[in-house]
């Protein structure tokens, strides 16, 4: 076994903080803290499906990674520390890392700020030994009692026989000296990942920007990802709730063209999104929910062909796209075998399409000519000065009682413009449906 | 050494020899073309008059290109589809942003254009749309991207151009007639004219080229 422990020493502060500038928010939120360890929970989970969790009285917090077993598939536990704390760091916790084989001595080594890592427990002792004693995790009568014997090292007390230990100073201090060099296994509570992922947070000031929510919800969506990543899923929608005065709610629907897990591009999705939405009232509290699960279609790790990653990046475009500008907004066109020039068309949302099978070209000079553009009603007009060519008349539609009878031209204006017009065969009337743009 | 390598290439191959000549052969080309100055990315506009007056010879890639005709009608879309058919035959998608009509499908189909490709973006407003025209120059999976802008500033301009070069895509702007008379910092600017049956593009700006040359369309090669 081998720990990663990240001490969090003003966690239950800084979990309470609405924003990255205003650490220090006007009062603590009794709630705040507990939820957001879970939420961090998660996002280590990413690491290791063995992770630990504690919150003190004091506000300040703990998580245990083990990481032994994946120590090699993710490189030495050096690159770990640092990748751990280079996630961190964004996320606006204040943080030092420990990595030792008991639970322990991890947390102590956190605690004294040391860089050094131990990997076995000699190499542990080692570099325990010239601690002071006020580093061990023991409370505060106990610190004293052992002063009062003239020690002042942790490698003075460990050299002392056990059973003494115990006579002097208690069992739970002979226990606890016990794990921390390893000699007594330390019974744990893990973490679970739940079937669905909820995560959420309050403020203690309510937001009324939207930007504002970005620094908390980066948080949630890091413990989204975290979750995603142990489960080895990911997800194509997730749902943003924001929390107003006495339970109303805004609910968001964040939708992703194609599944992902990447927290900084689920956040994109929702500052688009956010940046479209009119706050109705401040907010209190975020919510974020993912039930589908899915299978990861491209792993970031699969450092696949320039077609594929181009096609990834034009689904992460499409996403954007829908996020601000809704839904329906991207839309790719269809050609239909109908001789009616308003029904020859369809338009539904766009999706990622295969490569075009090279078609044989001829096929499309079969096609009679059109105009690049045509309008969305035809418009009625004049009789034009000027046909250039024409007509061409289409007779259809009886069949459904939108029936047609048009003679169609091509009609020249003063200023060079080209129209697509028709004289109704039954009003006899004129109208311009199309421009030869 | 292009020689030899040839020479191999007709006795059978393992696959392992297959893949080291293949190496060797992507070096030897790379290594031929390093001396050459590099010359600016372009799309053939797919009219051979034009492109002998464009740098490069097409429309710029990474780069805006302006289009301001003097009406609608006038051939303004039609000079763009031979290069769009080309992009999207390619494979890369066409963005267009906010068109003031409907693209009318079976026209686009009868000059080539995969319509797959072609996408369109629908935005409330005018400032919607040059958000989502930055957006979509900025990715490499799309060719071309089409926008209609009632007004712009030169920063906005500069902006696009921008993102076109980050996505090394065409970016074609249609502008109102007035704008000519403002300078703009994309890297071609295109004056049309309807000319007798045909299409006359006045070249106001071109980055690394000529300027005020003057070449005609007949209406048959264009619109057909």
């Amino acid at each position: 076994m081998l720990w990663l422990c990240i001490q969090l020493p003003r966690f239950a502060l800084e979990a309470s903080a609405g924003d990255a500038c205003a650490l220090v928010p006007t009062h603590r939120l009794p709630d705040a803290a507990p939820a957001a360890l879970k939420t961090l929970a998660l996002w280590a989970m990413q690491w290791s499906d063995q992770v630990s969790s504690q919150l003190t009285a004091d506000g300040d917090a703990a998580l245990w990674l083990e990481i032994g077993a994946s120590r090699r598939l993710l490189g030495e536990h050096a690159q770990l520390r640092a990748c751990v704390a280079e996630a961190l760091t964004p996320l606006g916790y204040t943080h030092r890392l420990g990595i030792a084989p008991t639970v322990q001595g991890a947390a102590l080594l956190a605690r004294a700020g040391l860089t050094a890592s131990a990997v076995t427990r000699a190499q542990l002792l080692q570099l325990l030994a010239p601690l002071p004693l006020a580093l061990l995790a023991l409370p505060d009568e106990q610190l004293i009692a052992l002063r009062g014997t003239g020690l002042r090292l942790i490698g003075e007390l460990l050299a002392l026989p056990i059973a003494s230990i115990a006579r002097r100073f208690g069992p739970d201090a002979a226990l606890y000296l016990q794990r921390l060099r390893g000699a007594l296994p330390e019974p744990l509570r893990f973490v679970q990942t739940p079937p669905r992922f909820e995560s959420r947070c309050e403020f203690a000031d309510a937001i009324s920007e939207t930007t504002t929510l970005l620094f908390p919800l980066q948080r949630l969506l890091a413990g989204l990802q975290g979750y995603l990543r142990a489960r080895d899923r990911a997800v194509q929608r997730y749902e943003l709730c924001l929390e107003h005065h006495r339970g109303a709610l805004t609910r968001l629907v964040i939708g992703l063209a194609r599944p992902g897990r990447d927290a900084a591009q689920l956040l994109a999705l929702a500052r688009e999104r956010l940046a479209a939405t009119v706050l109705a009232a401040p907010v209190h509290g975020l919510r974020v929910a993912a039930d589908e699960l899915l299978q990861p279609v491209l792993l970031q790790n699969d450092l696949f062909s320039r077609a594929a990653q181009h096609s990834e990046q034009f689904q992460q475009v499409l996403d954007r796209l829908a996020a601000r500008l809704g839904a329906g907004a991207v839309q790719a066109l269809g050609h239909t075998a109908e001789h009616r020039p308003e029904r020859a068309w369809h338009m539904s949302a766009a999706q990622l399409s295969a490569p075009p099978a090279a078609g044989p070209e001829h096929a499309a000079l079969e096609l009679p000519r059109r105009p690049c553009w045509l309008l969305p009603q035809p418009r009625p007009i004049d009789k034009p000065q000027q046909l250039l060519a024409g007509p061409e008349r289409i007779e259809s539609g009886w069949w459904d009682g939108a029936d047609v009878a048009r003679d169609y031209y091509l009609a020249r204006e003063a200023d060079g413009a080209q129209l697509w017009v028709y004289q109704d065969l039954r009003a006899g009337g004129w109208h311009v449906h199309g421009i030869w743009a | 050494m292009t020689f030899q390598a040839l020479q191999n290439l007709s006795a059978p191959l393992s696959g392992l020899d297959r893949d080291a000549l293949r190496a060797r052969i992507d070096h030897i080309s790379r290594h031929a073309h390093a001396d050459d100055p590099p010359g600016p990315a372009v799309q053939p506009t797919g009219f051979a008059d034009f492109d002998a007056l464009l740098p490069g010879g097409g429309w710029p890639l990474g780069a805006i290109t302006e289009l301001m005709p003097e009406a609608q009608g006038i051939g303004e879309l039609s000079l763009l589809l031979p290069a769009l058919a080309k992009l999207s035959r390619a494979g890369r998608y066409l963005m267009w942003i906010a068109p003031p009509c409907l693209p009318y499908p079976p026209a686009l189909v009868r000059h080539g254009l995969v319509l797959d490709r072609l996408l369109l973006v629908q935005a409330q407003d005018a400032r919607a749309a040059l958000w989502a025209a930055e957006q979509a120059l900025r990715c490499p999976a799309i060719g071309a991207v089409l926008a209609w802008p009632a007004a712009l500033d030169d920063r906005r301009v500069r902006r696009l151009q921008l993102a076109a070069e980050t996505g090394g895509s065409c970016g074609l702007l249609y502008r109102p007639p007035l704008a000519a008379l403002q300078p703009s910092p994309a890297a071609l600017r295109l004056r049309l004219k309807a000319l007798g049956p045909g299409l006359q593009v006045e070249i106001q700006k071109a980055r690394g080229g000529r300027a005020h040359a003057l070449v005609v369309h007949p209406a048959a090669a264009v619109r057909a």
